[in-house]
């Protein structure tokens, strides 16, 4: 009977699995001879609002649906034409001038002008959502002419066009469609899942969760796309992701490969690892308002005790450098803000008690890594370390009640543009969005104020070495690593460019699929 | 049966807001500021404060669990911090997917768990035990990369993730289910492809259920085996087969069938960790994404989905056993 029982259930179990895998051939390729590029997310990217969007997962569809008036060249800091052709600012800093780009269209149709540049911006503005600070120094926008744009600002903005360059950057929306889902949100609901921008590909399907589509934009005023689409999963495991990059049913993996599986990637003949610069920086914040490192001496011997340069070669190997200032590695000369932490046989005092230790989960392992050996070492140095993986929720809290508020955090950051006020200002200004634990200068917040409304570049980066110089003295934060944007790629994909302030994005316009 | 009815409803209302309380509670004591998360670092502290008071989380919590309550009446679940969605918006999207799956490992636990119990009550299927057993003891989330290794990897036999090839364009209702939607449509290529996809996570989430129920059908059989009833049904000449399946499973129904409504639970904790392996579109893996971002009215949504879900199965559950064995009836 058992026996009988047992062929039943294996007959079963035969017959669904067999049923399923006859349908399991691989999908055959989809449209033209571009063919598909297979990507994948780790998370959704909650919304597709150009003037909401503020996260890194969702940059390469936010790229390539929408363009701004100024893009950065591949590998460079400098700028390149977007929707603007040619840009003047007057002498006082106050006037932006932009000669706009003629023959564009947006996806639906609709003809691009200054008035729809002046439509979106001033959307970006009503929304009022994060992204909206790169515009609240505007006094007026003009439109003498259709294909001119003129900014008036209050008062001189140092990286002002690095903020039309950002990837979160003001980013032109078609008119007509704005209008079309105005609704009473500034169409906020229907834009947060549909898209109408002027870029090289449009926005064919979002489906939360689960998968966005792109699809080429057969108009586009400018080189357009060798691919015919772009299908985007969210995976969330990065196992899978890998998994499916080797098995051929992804073509890239564009950020959080495991650290410890690249060396295995790259001897694999169907893969290629590509590392580009970049200005992520993983940095170690210190709680300066609360014993025990309100104690600037007891920081700099924490800071010695970690024995940097070798810890970062240890984690990273060769796919970032010891972080030699406190701007990311391109942003300033790096002799105007040096940082240093030589390695010294000071040990902490035995009452230093201890240390509460927070960083933020990321998927390539590096971070509980980096925060395993800092602990050893401290631990070795005589201070006594805690270590506890959160949540960015759980860090933004800190700020609110310092005195509860971890020793130390630890996370990977990157400035919104290439410019030193855009990483300074979040990072360490005194009402910095990313000053976790609520680090104070004033002589540092004032160099900022005084940098940002300096016209001279010579005389503005002086000002920011110095508020950069007075962070590294009072050793508030310690500058670990500058890691490399590391991407693991199907071989036969070629036309590959990379802006370093694009992180975890290629231009999926460029790319072609052999 | 009105009354077994109003007992049930009665009692999941108050499972129900006994899990709101908690989830306010958590709230309350899980220090984070999903607000300055949501809005981004560089927004100015009037933006985040105007955010958080359109949100109503300025108010005490108090205040905001008797709104949140007064508006759950009226089935508004509030806005999800991430997604900028209604909640309700969000968990209809994403529950269909998790019923299919669930369903579908439900119906293969208590198929392998029969199976192992009915083979094994007489001593055989040694080998169906050893295998059962030994995959429900690896971790979930091990024992789906191992299938996914063995079974899309290097055999190619099933898919590596999600729910459907998209380029199917399948059907997108009336259930949601995908397998019913394809079968509705008369598409059987859809009902093949989301079969595929489904065969490995509901495998996986249904191999721990299996053996639990699995081993106590087979003690309740050794134990129902062993009484006169069957004593006497052996001296009609009835054979050995003829014993179990006539007069031995149904009186040994009732100990499995709790177990299944426990095993629910089990299955329903899985999918987050299974979801997310498989990017099988889900509530377990908007769960997932709602608890890194700390998005409490997603949370709050789910936890009341899945509580529902719970006690429904749970007093479905008990009427099957009451069907199963008609002493219950009396009590």
């Amino acid at each position: 009977m058992s026996r009988r029982l047992l062929q039943l259930v294996t007959m079963v179990l035969a017959a669904v699995l067999l049923a399923a895998a006859c349908s399991s051939t691989p999908p055959a390729q989809q449209g033209g001879e571009g063919g598909t590029l297979r990507l994948a997310y780790l998370a959704d990217m909650a919304q597709a609002d150009p003037d909401v969007f503020y996260d890194i997962e969702g940059n390469t569809v936010i790229l390539s649906v929408y363009e701004g008036l100024l893009k950065y060249k591949p590998d460079s800091t400098e700028f390149a034409p977007s929707l603007a052709e040619s840009w003047e600012v007057s002498p006082d800093g106050l006037t932006y001038t932009f000669k706009l780009r003629s023959g564009v269209k947006f996806q639906d149709g609709t003809p691009f002008d200054a008035q729809a540049v002046k439509t979106s911006f001033q959307r970006r503005l009503d929304v009022g959502a994060a992204p909206a600070y790169m515009l609240e120094p505007v006094a007026s926008m003009q439109t003498p002419d259709a294909s001119t744009f003129v900014i008036r600002l209050k008062h001189p903005v140092a990286p002002f066009l690095h903020y039309m360059a950002s990837s979160w950057g003001p980013k032109v929306i078609s008119p007509k469609a704005l209008a079309d889902h105005a609704g009473k949100d500034h169409a906020q609901t229907w834009l947060n899942e549909h898209a109408v921008g002027t870029g090289p590909f449009q926005l064919t399907a979002f489906e939360r969760g689960q998968r966005y589509e792109l699809t080429k934009f057969a108009d586009y005023w400018g080189q357009k796309a060798h691919l015919d689409k772009v299908e985007i999963r969210i995976i969330p495991d990065i196992g899978t992701q890998r998994l499916q990059l080797q098995s051929g049913d992804l073509d890239a993996i564009l950020h959080s490969f495991p650290q410890a599986e690249l060396e295995a990637a790259k001897g694999n003949p169907d893969l290629q690892v590509l590392d580009f610069s970049s200005f992520l920086n993983n940095i170690l914040y210190l709680n300066t308002n609360k014993k025990p490192l309100s104690d600037p001496a007891l920081r700099k011997t924490l800071a010695s005790a970690i024995n940097r340069d070798t810890l970062v070669t240890e984690v990273y190997g060769t796919y970032a450098k010891p972080s030699s200032s406190t701007y990311p590695s391109g942003l300033l000369d790096p002799t105007l803000a040096p940082v240093s932490y030589p390695p010294s046989e000071t040990t902490a005092p035995a009452n230093t008690g201890k240390l509460t230790f927070a960083y933020t989960a990321d998927d390539s392992g590096v971070h509980r890594r980096i925060a395993e050996l800092i602990q050893q070492r401290l631990d070795a140095a005589g201070f006594s370390v805690a270590i506890n993986e959160v949540q960015l929720p759980q860090v933004f809290e800190y700020v609110n009640d310092l005195q509860a508020a971890p020793d130390l955090v630890m996370q990977t950051n990157t400035p919104d543009g290439a410019h030193p006020d855009m990483w300074a200002r979040i990072e360490w200004y005194s009402t910095g969005g990313l000053n976790y634990l609520g680090y104070k200068n004033p002589q540092a917040d004032k160099a900022l104020d005084q940098a940002l409304e300096t016209t001279d570049k010579a005389t503005a980066d002086r000002l920011y070495g110095e508020a950069g110089k007075i962070l590294a003295q009072d050793t508030a934060i310690i500058f670990i690593a500058d890691p490399r944007d590391v991407m693991v790629l199907r071989k036969n994909l070629t036309g590959i460019q990379h802006v370093p302030n694009y992180p975890w994005a290629l231009n999926l316009a460029a790319l072609q699929k052999g | 049966m009105a009354r077994f009815t109003l007992i049930r409803l009665a009692s999941l209302v108050g499972i129900l807001l006994g899990l709101s309380v908690v989830v306010f509670l958590l709230q309350a004591v899980v220090p984070a500021d999903p607000v300055r998360a949501m809005v981004g670092a560089s927004a100015r502290p009037e933006i985040v404060e105007a955010k958080r008071h359109e949100l109503g989380l300025d108010r005490p919590l108090p205040v905001q669990y008797v709104q949140f309550l007064s508006r759950a009446v009226r089935g508004d679940l509030q806005m999800s911090l991430h997604t900028r969605r209604p909640v309700r918006t969000d968990i209809a999207a994403f529950l269909p997917a998790t019923v299919e799956l669930a369903a579908t490992a439900l119906a293969m636990a208590v198929v392998l768990g029969g199976a192992l119990g009915l083979v094994t009550a007489r001593g055989g299927g040694a080998s169906l035990r050893v295998t059962l057993v030994a995959s429900a003891s690896v971790p979930a989330f091990l024992l789906a990369l191992l299938l996914l290794i063995v079974f899309y990897a290097r055999l190619r036999w099933f898919p590596g993730s999600g729910r459907i090839s998209p380029e199917l364009g399948a059907p997108t209702g009336p259930t949601g289910l995908l397998t019913v939607d394809g079968l509705l449509a008369g598409r059987l290529d859809v009902v093949r492809d989301a079969l595929a996809h489904l065969a490995l996570p509901a495998l996986c989430l249904a191999l721990g259920p299996a053996v639990a129920v699995g081993r106590t059908l087979r003690s309740s059989l050794q134990t129902v085996l062993g009484s006169d009833h069957i004593r006497t049904a052996r001296a009609k000449g009835l054979t050995e087969r003829g014993v179990l399946l006539r007069h031995g499973v149904r009186p040994a129904l009732n100990a499995p069938l709790t177990m299944t409504g426990l095993q629910v639970g089990m299955l329903l904790a899985g999918v987050v960790v299974i979801e997310s392996i498989f990017a099988w579109p889900g509530l377990g893996l908007y769960t997932a994404r709602a608890i890194t971002t700390v998005d409490f009215p997603a949370i709050v949504g789910v936890t009341l989905v899945m509580g529902a879900a719970y006690v429904i199965i749970n007093a479905l559950v008990d009427l099957a056993q009451v069907a199963a064995d008609p002493r219950l009836r009396a009590g």
